[in-house]
């Protein structure tokens, strides 16, 4: 007995690429997590990985959702490409990494699917444009830093 | 001509990558928040998180996790799906992040780029709905990921009370299995206390106390 896709649950949950995942506005309904569970609408718009000229294997396996990215200085910047040059997507990084932002922030505050803002990252990084600060895994292990988080999380009321 | 030159690179940095990692920037750790669709993973981050969740959506790769046709060519596929997220400040130089998976049983539980460097998990459950965590603890159970179970107390309320769900999900005795209420502060602060607490003795740190109390 062979089932039909028609008859799989599952087939609704069809692979789906859109670049832009919508604001925060579309989506941040934490009153209902059905809600937010839910895939958006899909919106019209470039496939994603134009803005990495189809590029997705170079992904730094380094660069994780948590990974905290800051504007280098401009003192120290050199770069072929000055911010005001970069396209539209990579100033708004540069431009949002002033204070030290996760990769995963990058992605939600600017809309961009995550596998793109992680390219697009990393090539700010050759470029000179990023710091990329590749933390220390270990540091799941390390009780000092377990202890930290446990007296953090205590203060809060 | 020879009258335009570019500036070198400053010493003791390769193009474009630091020699040495730059310090300055906080050191950031997360926890997972796992379980299925609709359980309040979203709320239980949205409880304790400092700003309002946010959401990226990233691709992954889709086992073919309770597919029972080993004919289909579909049971290996890429989807692209959404994940809420917050943060909380710890200190000057620690972020707390906290990723709530997606939902989805069939799908996203290819985790290993996620669950790499994680404190731990929380996988929630919805009491009357057993079944939809089963592939979040498989998940964990098969890595080094500490995790919890915490039962999301609908109203105050569970269909079935720890003991029944710890037996339903038959996961080790040593893994806590506790109630909360995903819409409470504190109660997700305690939960992840729980977790905490089994992270610390699974590091081997100092002052790692036995598991008390679930919390009410």
């Amino acid at each position: 007995v062979t089932s039909t896709p028609r008859d799989d649950p599952g087939a609704v949950q069809r692979p789906r690429v859109r670049p832009y995942v919508g604001g925060p506005d579309a989506t941040s309904d934490a009153a209902d997590p059905a809600l937010t569970d839910a895939a958006p609408p899909t919106k019209p718009g470039l496939r994603p990985f134009v803005l990495t000229s189809g590029r997705v294997t170079s992904l730094d396996p380094d660069i994780g959702l948590e990974t905290q990215v800051t504007t280098r200085p401009a003192a120290e910047i050199w770069v072929t490409v000055p911010v005001s040059a970069l396209p539209p997507e990579q100033r708004a990084i540069v431009d949002l990494c002033v204070e030290p932002v996760s990769v995963a922030e990058i992605s939600a505050r600017l809309g961009m699917h995550l596998g793109v803002t992680r390219v697009l990252v990393s090539d700010l990084r050759d470029s000179g444009h990023l710091d990329v600060h590749v933390a220390d895994t270990l540091a799941a292990n390390d009780p000092e830093i377990i202890l930290r988080v446990m007296r953090g999380l205590r203060a809060i009321s | 001509v020879d009258s335009v030159r570019f500036p070198e690179p400053s010493s003791g940095t390769v193009y474009g990558r630091p020699a040495t990692p730059p310090s300055g920037a906080p050191t950031p750790v997360k926890i997972i928040i796992a379980g299925g669709f609709g359980v309040g993973k979203t709320t239980a981050v949205g409880a304790i998180s400092e700003i309002v969740p946010l959401t990226t959506e990233a691709e992954m790769t889709a086992a073919g996790l309770g597919v029972d046709d080993p004919g289909d060519a579909r049971d290996k596929s890429t989807t692209t799906v959404a994940m809420d997220f917050g943060r909380v400040t710890i200190d000057e130089q620690l972020k707390l992040y906290l990723f709530g998976t997606p939902g989805q049983a069939r799908f996203g539980f290819m985790w290993d780029d996620l669950a790499r460097g994680a404190l731990g998990a929380l996988v929630i459950v919805d009491s009357r709905r057993l079944d939809d965590c089963f592939p979040a603890v498989d998940y964990f159970e098969h890595t080094a990921v500490p995790f919890v179970v915490a039962v999301n107390a609908f109203d105050g309320l569970l269909a079935h009370d720890l003991d029944q769900v710890r037996w339903a999900l038959a996961v080790k005795p040593d893994v806590p299995v506790v109630q909360f209420d995903a819409r409470e502060r504190l109660s997700v602060r305690d939960t992840l206390l729980v977790l905490l607490e089994r992270s610390l003795s699974r590091s081997g740190g100092a002052g790692a106390g036995q598991y008390v109390a679930p919390v009410a």
